[in-house]
């Protein structure tokens, strides 16, 4: 370990373990710009298979700019240029052979307001497996989104209407929506932007409960501005400040004791 | 006046405690002060010409009275062009007088305005300055002025909309006392001749016919063409602009695209009749097709890309609005961007599409120059785009042109086909709101 702190700069910034050691997703020394600029600071970090890792930090941190990233959705803003090295599976996804398309489909997103589109809850959830061929019959597609919905925790309370359109769910519903409608591309990892800032809290319990148990599936990135949030659904947090990565760690001594005095002083909510 | 006003005002009340802001006060003695100055100048400039014709009566011989084509109407018109100085040849010498003393009236009268004008302005400035205390709550005074300048304003619109509708109604009634309804609405031959043609028995009794349909036939007709043409080329136009166009591609096209809709129709209806017309005549001919000099095809390719700025302008104004959030999770899904516009972005703005559509309808079928100029006059009942066909708005122009006979049937059909047309463009402006309101309702 200590021979590969030595090649990477960003340790002298960053504090913790940023490694892991079964890495599906690994960010090296990101850097991203917005015109002239700097949103993102020379960040590493590795996001492990089947982990539920949640980047917090101030507004303005970098963090969701850093999320969106990994599914370069960052792509449809021009002034933005992204360097540095990001894989999924040792595969550079900014590398030019690479199509966004599947990878999209790869690592799948669930955003900040619970957008569903102005379709059926059916459809909503069928777009994706019909955008990428996944399904040749009906049955097939049914089935989908069935398993889809169940996984979501949503089954139970729209199975009778799955016709009635799903932007009449109500917010907790809907997110829950969204986030069936990107499980129904049986992505590998799921990027979370703050999926519970416009809800509840009954219906923020719910998604948390979901997030727990999808963590056994799926690599889940979760942002998130409540750091009750991070300590209850996630295993390893990473905490930003200004575009930089300050510290990486187990969730649990990252709020119990933080090492930067950075991440100390957020934690016990002196700067935020 | 203001000014004048709103200093006194603050110096006035500065040192006390005032219920609303200073400027409140200067624009409630401003508005108190001119609104009745304004409308009691509108009652004199209106009521003044009808005193005077009151009046005038005294001047007007008695012979005159007596005599049996006497019309008060065209004796009042008499003595008004010779105020104005318009003389016809020798006028009697009781109408020059008259008209002289009108004159004379005219000068006292607006004496009298300007004198009862500035009492009432110097009155009510002097009352509302009056009411200007510490306590007197001078911002919402001005709100409720301020609420019915704006309520009348929209008053008045609605008024002449529905003035429009009555005047054309009355006109229609004496139309089908003439001519019975149903032979209007589902006639299928439209060959109006004046009555005096018919009365002077030149073999052309009876030969009036006031079948609307093959009018309302041609419209519908050149409206498809037109349809056909625009809503293509407006909708993908409109998505190439709001999706795919940079910010500078966007700059510089859009109002290129807008320009369309600023060109006169006149200009337009010789596009059609000397351009577009010959061409389509030419082609037609080498293809072995007989296409008429006049034809509707001409008319509604023209028509066409004359409503193509509405249909592009309005959709990519919807398409816009569409939320970002909705593409976001489109692209989050790994959908191209086609699969984005196509299956997401177009389908939420639909209704805002629909409702652009049915306005530029709307446009197409209440058209004129363009038909008058490329379609032709023949009343053919026809579905064949080659051959010339006419519409309910030409057919209006080419009957009220001109001198007419008011009373004949043929000049009072077009009220009775303008009121048709409206409540064909009503039906459908209606129906397209009920469209867009249950998707709406479906969506949000």
């Amino acid at each position: 370990m200590n021979s590969k702190k030595n090649d990477l700069k960003s340790l002298e910034l960053t504090v913790g373990d940023v490694f892991s050691k079964n890495a599906r997703l690994k960010a090296r020394n990101v850097n991203v710009f917005y015109g002239e600029n700097k949103a993102i600071d020379n960040v590493t970090i590795d996001i492990g298979s089947k982990e539920v890792i949640s980047f917090i930090g101030p507004s303005g941190c970098g963090k969701s700019t850093f999320l969106r990233c990994f599914n370069r959705m960052n792509d449809t803003i021009d002034s933005c240029v992204i360097q540095g090295e990001i894989t999924i599976d040792e595969e550079n996804i900014y590398d030019k052979k690479i199509d966004v398309v599947p990878l999209r489909a790869r690592i799948g997103m669930v955003f900040q307001k619970p957008n569903p589109f102005p379709k059926s809850i059916y459809d909503n959830v069928a777009y994706g497996p019909r955008i990428h061929g996944l399904s040749d019959n009906k049955e097939h597609l049914d089935n989908i989104v069935e398993e889809a919905l169940k996984r979501a925790g949503l089954w139970k309370e729209v199975s009778d209407r799955l016709s009635s359109p799903g932007t009449g769910l109500s917010g907790g519903q809907q997110q829950r929506l969204c986030i069936a409608r990107a499980i129904a591309v049986s992505p590998e990892v799921i990027l979370m932007d703050e999926p519970c800032s416009a809800l509840d809290p009954i219906a923020t319990a719910k998604i948390e409960e979901l997030i727990h148990e999808l963590g056994n599936e799926y690599s889940i990135v979760i942002v998130t501005h409540s750091m009750q949030q991070a300590a209850r659904v996630s295993k390893r947090t990473a905490y930003f400040h200004l575009g930089k990565l300050i510290e990486v760690g187990k969730t649990k001594e990252i709020f119990t004791s933080p090492k930067h005095n950075q991440t100390e002083a957020y934690i016990s909510g002196k700067i935020g | 006046m203001l000014g004048y006003n709103r200093a006194k005002g603050l110096v006035n009340l500065n040192q006390k405690n005032l219920h609303s802001l200073t400027h409140y006060y200067g624009i409630f003695c401003l508005l108190s002060a001119l609104l009745p100055t304004l409308g009691v100048f509108f009652i004199f400039t209106i009521c003044d010409d009808l005193v005077f014709a009151e009046l005038v009566k005294e001047y007007i011989p008695n012979e005159v009275i007596n005599s049996k084509d006497y019309n008060f109407t065209i004796v009042l018109a008499q003595i008004n062009n010779s105020v104005e100085g318009l003389v016809f040849g020798t006028p009697p010498q009781w109408v020059t007088n008259a008209a002289e003393i009108w004159k004379s009236w005219v000068i006292k009268s607006n004496i009298l305005t300007m004198i009862v004008c500035a009492i009432t302005i110097l009155t009510s400035g002097f009352l509302s300055y009056k009411k200007i205390h510490s306590e007197f709550r001078s911002r919402n005074a001005v709100e409720k002025i301020v609420m019915t300048i704006l309520g009348v304003s929209s008053v008045i619109a609605i008024l002449t909309t529905i003035a429009i509708i009555f005047s054309v109604v009355f006109e229609s009634i004496r139309f089908f006392a003439l001519i019975p309804y149903d032979e209007f609405l589902f006639g299928t031959v439209w060959n109006p001749q004046f009555e005096g043609a018919e009365r002077a028995g030149s073999g052309q009794e009876g030969l009036s016919q006031y079948g609307a349909i093959p009018l309302f036939a041609g419209t519908f007709l050149i409206s498809i063409i037109a349809l056909c043409v625009s809503v293509p080329i407006g909708l993908l136009s409109a998505i190439y602009l709001s999706e795919y166009a940079s910010s500078k591609e966007r700059a510089f096209f859009k109002p290129l695209l807008e320009v369309l809709a600023g060109i006169p129709t006149v200009v337009y209806g010789f596009f059609a009749a000397l351009t577009v017309a010959p061409f389509l005549r030419s082609s037609g001919s080498m293809l072995g097709l007989d296409i008429a000099s006049e034809s509707a095809l001409a008319a509604g390719l023209v028509m066409g890309i004359m409503i193509i700025p509405f249909i592009s302008s309005l959709s990519d104004d919807v398409i816009n609005a569409v939320p970002q959030s909705l593409r976001d999770a489109g692209y989050g899904l790994g959908s191209t961007k086609n699969e984005t516009v196509m299956k997401i972005v177009l389908p939420a703005a639909l209704p805002g599409v629909v409702a652009s559509i049915i306005l530029a309808v709307s446009r197409a079928v209440g058209e004129t120059m363009i038909v008058v100029m490329a379609a032709g006059l023949a009343a053919n009942l026809t579905a064949n785009p080659l051959e010339a066909v006419t519409t309910v708005t030409s057919q209006i122009v080419t009957i009220l042109v001109g001198d007419q006979e008011f009373e004949s049937a043929k000049t009072l059909s077009a009220f009775a086909l303008a009121l048709t047309l409206i409540i064909i463009t009503l039906g459908m402006n209606f129906y397209a709101l009920h469209v867009v309101k249950k998707y709406r309702e479906q969506y949000e």
